[in-house]
């Protein structure tokens, strides 16, 4: 709890709470405005209504649900380089695997609350706009619990990376190189290009059914898993000289 | 008799074929201010490193205060408050905020950051964001994050670096009270004699990371008149001493 309470103080001004807020707030309006805009055309699609609600805005939800977590991630690691404050921490009586574990926590939760703010704006537009009846909110949840599953990989990964290079660039090129890879990879079926955290949080975005696919969960959980005990390990024992 | 808290043992650090501590073996009484002198280079930063874990000894061993790394890692950071080559600081906090995360990390009470910060002159900054600190303002904020909660054991490397004439005078007078005020071992570094001529009872000076000297400053300036040398110019001592160790480098370099 005090490495959190300490995390927390240090996101101060740096702009990462705000954002990931404020990304749930877009995503919400977008999935609201599309709807008002596009509902026919939406719902003329041959596709079952759920379907259609989940599916077809998910898209430019994702993309901006990943691009905040690559600039989420870039910045929190980057308070902690810029005036050198990490070297300090190291000098602490403190754990830095748990500072590195909070920061993790904190980019989860907020990530959680940016998905269920646009999932909400999902349950309103399915309330008033999908045919009488047609609305599962069962199927929405578990939706919900598949795009957030399927996005921990790129958090884990993004955390990690930022963790390991001082210049912020280099975590944000590859966050980038590894979003246009994934859009290049995303559609195959190869089910092992899947190594590729980007290409796995894509999956729910190519995907025409609002099913979750086991697979890709049982993929993206040993994704997420693999990555944060990496990101553990190398904070532990590769340490700051 | 054995009353160092600071002990190390043939302390070695390597990077690949460079020797950047050479067998230091450093014995630091408790409630001393102890001076450890060298050039650029010389690897004094190093030791202070390897001292607060930041980095492993190739070869040798250390104690602080009976406690060793990495077992009591957390205990020795306790009690060590730490400044090392150049002030560390979230450049998007103020001042205060940088030393209450410090001050929560160490469990301490609220007012050790007011403290912190009256005994380093930066009070009246305290609000503003570190990022907007001159140098030297930097300099005292690293400082009082090593002093917050007055730990027995300070280790400072080069502190007043970058700080004006009246700066350094005051530091170099906080410094020198600070074992009187509460009875602390500070371990301090410096390039320069005529600084740490003015804080410290005992020096060690390093050159090439090897230990040229050891003890007091009444041996040091016993051993300067030995060699022809008065006993208020040191600094003409430890530059010959630093030359003849970098001719005897290069000699035996040549054989």
């Amino acid at each position: 709890m005090k490495v959190l309470s300490v995390e927390l103080r240090k996101e101060k001004k740096t702009g990462v709470i705000p954002l990931m807020f404020a990304v749930g707030i877009l995503g919400a309006a977008y999935a609201l405005i599309n709807f008002i805009v596009r509902k026919d055309t939406l719902l003329n699609l041959p596709l079952a209504p759920m379907d259609v609600l989940l599916t077809q805005v998910y898209g430019m939800i994702m993309i901006l649900n990943m691009f905040s977590v690559i600039v989420a991630s870039c910045i929190i690691y980057n308070m902690e380089f810029k005036g050198g404050a990490v070297k300090k921490m190291y000098m602490l009586p403190m754990s830095v695997p748990a500072m590195y574990f909070g920061k993790f926590l904190i980019l989860t939760v907020m990530l959680l609350i940016a998905i269920s703010l646009q999932h909400l704006a999902l349950v309103k537009i399915g309330i008033t706009d999908l045919p009488q009846g047609t609305f599962e909110l069962e199927t929405l949840l578990s939706f919900a619990g598949y795009s957030f599953t399927t996005s921990m990989p790129v958090l884990a990964f993004m955390i990690f990376v930022s963790s390991r290079f001082e210049n912020m660039w280099i975590p944000l090129g590859i966050g980038v190189a590894g979003f246009l890879s994934g859009m290049a990879l995303a559609a195959s079926n190869i089910k092992w290009l899947c190594v590729h955290p980007f290409v796995v949080m894509l999956k729910p975005a190519v995907a025409m059914t609002a099913q979750p696919d086991m697979a890709i969960v049982i993929i993206a959980l040993v994704e997420t898993a693999v990555l944060l005990i990496a990101g553990l390990w190398t904070t532990k024992n590769l340490r700051y000289e | 008799m054995n009353n160092y808290i600071i002990k190390t043992e043939q302390l070695t650090k390597k990077y690949k074929s460079f020797v950047a501590v050479n067998n230091v073996s450093l014995h630091i009484r408790k409630g001393s201010i102890y001076g450890f002198l060298g050039p650029n280079g010389a690897g004094k930063s190093t030791t202070m490193k390897i001292l607060l874990g930041l980095t492993a000894p190739t070869k040798g061993s250390f104690e602080i205060d009976g406690k060793q790394f990495p077992d009591d890692r957390l205990s020795i950071l306790k009690g060590v408050g730490s400044f090392i080559e150049s002030p560390s600081f979230y450049a998007n906090l103020t001042g205060r905020e940088n030393l209450d995360i410090i001050r929560r990390i160490l469990g301490l009470p609220k007012n050790v950051v007011e403290d912190a910060l009256e005994l380093v002159g930066l009070s009246e900054f305290g609000n503003r964001l570190a990022k907007k600190y001159s140098l030297g303002m930097k300099q005292r904020l690293g400082l009082a994050g090593a002093l917050l909660g007055r730990p027995p054991i300070l280790i400072l490397d080069e502190p007043t670096n970058g700080l004006d004439p009246s700066g350094i005078h005051e530091i170099r007078n906080l410094i020198k009270s600070l074992p009187d005020l509460y009875d602390c071992t500070i371990l301090i570094s410096s390039h320069m004699l005529s600084e740490i001529e003015l804080m410290a009872d005992d020096i060690g000076i390093l050159n090439h990371g090897r230990l040229l000297f050891e003890g007091s400053l009444d041996r040091l300036r016993q051993n300067a008149m030995q060699s022809g040398f008065t006993a208020d110019n040191l600094e003409d001592m430890f530059l010959t001493m630093v030359d003849n160790d970098n001719a005897s480098r290069k000699q035996r370099a040549i054989l």
